[in-house]
C-alpha cells in the first residue's frame, strides 16, 4: 500500500468522522414524511425500576396520539432506552439514541444523577432534551439551548415539602435522612433553607446512601432526637427500608418524602398501612392518582400496558408530553429542530390537564412547573392534601 | 444506646459472617475466590420469594428448597464449570465465579428488572423493650439462626469423620487422595456447601430487607471484608470479622458519620491489608526453600 492511498484512506476516514460528528448533525435528523422518532431513555432495569412507570406512561401517551392521527400526518416511533438508573450507562444510552438511532428529541429520564451526567452529551448533540420525571435544578438551570424541563424541580418541591411540614401545628423540631447525591440534595437544601428562614434548624441530619439494606443507626439517631417531622430525601427502596427499621424500633414519626417515592409503591413495599399512614409526598396531578380527572390519563396507560400498575409515577411524564405536541402542532408540517426549539420557548400558561401546574417555558427560564401539591393517606386511600389535614378536593 | 448498637451490628455482622464463611468454605477447599458469591446470595434470596409469593408455599419449605437447589447450583458449578478449566490459569476461576455471578443478575433482572421487591413480613415478631434496649424479632431470629447453624457447622467440621475428611482435604489434596477420598467428589461438595450456604444467608434476608437483582454486590464487599479481617481462609476469622463488621458500621454510622457505613467494609479491607495482612485469626505462610 502506497503512502497515497494511506493518505486518501485517512482523509476519508477523517471525513467519515466528521460527517457523523454533533457539528453536522441535520435539524430533520429522527424525522421522515411520515414519523417522528422519539428516544425514551429511563431505568428499565435495576433497583430504582419502577420510576420507569414514569417512561412506560409517556411511550403509552405517544402511542395514543398515534392511534388519534399522530401530528400533521406523521406518527411517533419510540425508542426506549434502559440504564438502570446508572450515570455511566445514561450516558451510554444518550449517545446510542442520539447517533445511533438518530432520534429527532429526547423526551423521559427518571433518575437526576443520570439525567446530570448526561446533560453534556445531549448539550453538546443539540438534541431537543424534555425532562419528564428527574428533578435535579441543575438540569435545566442555567438554561441551554436545547434542555426543557416539564416537572417541578427538585427546589419546588423541597419549598413544598417544607411549607407541609411546618403546617403541622406545633413543629418544632424536624430531622433530616438523606442520600449523600445532588439528587437529595435537590429537594433538602431549599426545604433546610424555608425552614432556617421559619427559624428551624434540623435537630438531626442523616445520611441513608443508596443500596444500604439497614438503617438502625440513622433510625436510632432520629429516635433520640424526638423530631415532630422527618423529612426523607430518599430513593424508593431505601424509604421502604427506612420505614421497616422505624417499626422495628418503635419510631412513629410523620415522614416527609419526595416525589422520588410515591405512597402506593411505599405502601406495597413496607407491607401495612400502619406504618406509612403518616408518609407524606409531593403531588404533581389535578386530581388524587386514581381521582376522576386522572381517569383519562390511566386509561391510556392501561391501554397500551395493561399489565401496568398505576402509580403516582405512571402519568408524571404525559403532562410535558401533552406540551410537546402542542408545540409540534403549532410549529406545523414544516418541522425541524431549531423551529420546534423556538416554539417551546413560547409556551406560556399551558394547561396539561393533567399536571397540577401549568407549563411556562422561556429562553431564561426553563423550569416549566413551579407548583406542587402533597399527598398523604386519608382513611388509608392517597389523598391530595393543600396543607397538613386538609384534603384538597372534597368528596363524599 | 451502645448495647443497642452492638446488638443491631451483632445481627447484621451474623449475616456477614454467613456470606464471609461460605465463601471461606470454597476457597480453603479449591482456592477459588468466589467473586459471584453475592449473588448467589441473592439467588437464595429470590428463589425463597418465587416459592412464598409465586407459589404459596410456607416460608421455611421455600427456604429448604432455596437452600437445595442453591446446592445443586454449586454441584453444577464445580462440576459443569471449573472442573474443565481447572488444567488452564488460575485467573480463569475469578473470571468464572464473576461471569456466573452475571449469569444469575441477569436471570433475576430479565424476570424482576423493573420491581424492588417485598418479601412478606416471616418474623413479625412485636419489638421487645428491655429498659432502653430494644429486641427486635428480626435481630433475634436472624443471630439465633445464624448461632445455631453456625454451631451445628463447627460440631460437624472438629467432632465428626466427616469433619476430619474435610479438615484432612484441607491440609493435603494430595494425601487425602492417597488414603482414598476422592477429592473431585470434595470439590464438588464443597461448592455445593459453600453455595447453600450463601442461600442462607439469601433467604434470612428476604424477609428483612428487600429484594433486586443487584442486592448481592454489597454482600460480596462485605463479606471479602468479613474474610480480611477475622483472616483469608480462617472460618473462625470469618465469622468474628463479619459480626465485628457488622458492629464497626453501626458504631461507626451511630457515633461518627452515617456517611461512613457504606465504606466501613473497605476501610477494614485497607486498613487490615496495611496493618496486619494475615488479619485476626490468619497464619503467616512459611515457604520453606
Amino acid at each position: 500500500m502506497t503512502l497515497r492511498i494511506l493518505f486518501n484512506r485517512g482523509l476519508a476516514a477523517l471525513a467519515m468522522i466528521l460527517l457523523a460528528s454533533p457539528a453536522s448533525a441535520d435539524t430533520t435528523t429522527g424525522i421522515t414524511d411520515t414519523t417522528i422518532k422519539i428516544g425514551i431513555p429511563g431505568p428499565f432495569t435495576g433497583n430504582a425500576s419502577s420510576y420507569s412507570k414514569a417512561e412506560i406512561g409517556l411511550d403509552a401517551y405517544y402511542k395514543w396520539v398515534n392511534d388519534q392521527g399522530g401530528v400533521h400526518g406523521r406518527k411517533f416511533v419510540t425508542v426506549l432506552e434502559d440504564y438502570a438508573c446508572a450515570e455511566a450507562k445514561g450516558i451510554a444510552a444518550a449517545k446510542k439514541l442520539i447517533y445511533q438511532d438518530q432520534v429527532f428529541m429526547l423526551h423521559g429520564n427518571s433518575c437526576s444523577a443520570v439525567a446530570v451526567a448526561m446533560k453534556p452529551t445531549v448539550v453538546e448533540a443539540g438534541v431537543p432534551w424534555v425532562v419528564a420525571h428527574a428533578v435535579n435544578d441543575k438540569i435545566s438551570s442555567p438554561p441551554t439551548k436545547n434542555i426543557f424541563h416539564g416537572v417541578p424541580v427538585g427546589s419546588t418541591y423541597g419549598l413544598a415539602m417544607a411549607k407541609f411540614v411546618l403546617s403541622k401545628p406545633d413543629t418544632k423540631t424536624v430531622a433530616i435522612i438523606q442520600h449523600s447525591n445532588d439528587w437529595a440534595n435537590s429537594y433538602c437544601i431549599p426545604a433546610k433553607e424555608y425552614m432556617a428562614k421559619q427559624g428551624i434548624k434540623p435537630a438531626v441530619e442523616t445520611t441513608f446512601e443508596r443500596g444500604q439494606t439497614d438503617s438502625t443507626p440513622q433510625v436510632l439517631q432520629i429516635r433520640q432526637a424526638k423530631p415532630d417531622f422527618v423529612i426523607a430525601c430518599l430513593y424508593e427502596a431505601e424509604t421502604a427500608i427506612f420505614f421497616n427499621d422505624m417499626r422495628k424500633y418503635g419510631v412513629n414519626v410523620p415522614v416527609m418524602g419526595t416525589a422520588g417515592t410515591d405512597l402506593e409503591n411505599t405502601l406495597k413495599r413496607v407491607g401495612d398501612l400502619e406504618t406509612v399512614k403518616s408518609y407524606f409526598v409531593p403531588h404533581n396531578y389535578v386530581d388524587n392518582t386514581e381521582g376522576p380527572r386522572m381517569k383519562k390519563w390511566n386509561d391510556i396507560i392501561l391501554k397500551y400496558y395493561p399489565q401496568e400498575t398505576i402509580t403516582g409515577f405512571s402519568a408524571i411524564s404525559i403532562g410535558s408530553a401533552v406540551a410537546v405536541i402542542e408545540v409540534l402542532k403549532r410549529v406545523g408540517r414544516d418541522l425541524t429542530r431549531e423551529k420546534f426549539l423556538a416554539e417551546m420557548d413560547k409556551v406560556r400558561d399551558f394547561d396539561t390537564g393533567i399536571l397540577a401546574g401549568k407549563i411556562n417555558w422561556s429562553a431564561t427560564d426553563r423550569d416549566g412547573v413551579k407548583e406542587a401539591a402533597v399527598a398523604g393517606f386519608v382513611n388509608g386511600k392517597p389523598t391530595v392534601l393543600k396543607s397538613w389535614g386538609k384534603p384538597l378536593f372534597e368528596r363524599p | 444506646m451502645f448495647s443497642q448498637l452492638i446488638l443491631s451490628g451483632i445481627a447484621q455482622g451474623a449475616i456477614y459472617a454467613l456470606v464471609a464463611l461460605s465463601m471461606t468454605v470454597v476457597y480453603r477447599a479449591t482456592t477459588i475466590v468466589n467473586f459471584g458469591h453475592g449473588d448467589m446470595v441473592m439467588a437464595g434470596a429470590f428463589i425463597a420469594y418465587l416459592f412464598v409469593v409465586l407459589l404459596g408455599l410456607p416460608f421455611l419449605p421455600a427456604a429448604f428448597v432455596a437452600v437445595v437447589l442453591l446446592f445443586i447450583l454449586g454441584v453444577a458449578i464445580q462440576r459443569g464449570l471449573i472442573e474443565p478449566i481447572k488444567a488452564g490459569p488460575h485467573i480463569g476461576f475469578a473470571m468464572m465465579s464473576i461471569a456466573v455471578g452475571y449469569v444469575l443478575r441477569g436471570i433475576a433482572r430479565a424476570g424482576w428488572g423493573r420491581e424492588v421487591l417485598p418479601m412478606p413480613r416471616v418474623f413479625d415478631i412485636p419489638p421487645i423493650f428491655v429498659g432502653d434496649l430494644i429486641l427486635t424479632g428480626d435481630s433475634l431470629v436472624v443471630i439465633g439462626v445464624v448461632a445455631t447453624f453456625l454451631t451445628a457447622f463447627f460440631v460437624v467440621f472438629h467432632r465428626t469423620r466427616i469433619g476430619q475428611v474435610i479438615q484432612a482435604v484441607y491440609q493435603s489434596e494430595r494425601g487425602a487422595a492417597l488414603i482414598g477420598i476422592n477429592v473431585r467428589a470434595f470439590h464438588c461438595m464443597m461448592w455445593g456447601i459453600g453455595v447453600a450456604m450463601a442461600a442462607i444467608a439469601g433467604v434470612l434476608l428476604a424477609p428483612i430487607t428487600l429484594l433486586y437483582p443487584d442486592l448481592g454486590a454489597n454482600f460480596l464487599i462485605r463479606g471479602f471484608a468479613a474474610m480480611t479481617l477475622g483472616g483469608f481462609g480462617s472460618l473462625g476469622g470469618a465469622i468474628a470479622g463479619g459480626i465485628l463488621l457488622g458492629v464497626a458500621e453501626q458504631l461507626l454510622g451511630f457515633y461518627v458519620s452515617t456517611k461512613l457505613i457504606d465504606i466501613a467494609a473497605y476501610l477494614v479491607i485497607i486498613s487490615v491489608l496495611i496493618l496486619r495482612p494475615v488479619g485476626l485469626f490468619g497464619k503467616a505462610a512459611i515457604v520453606r526453600v
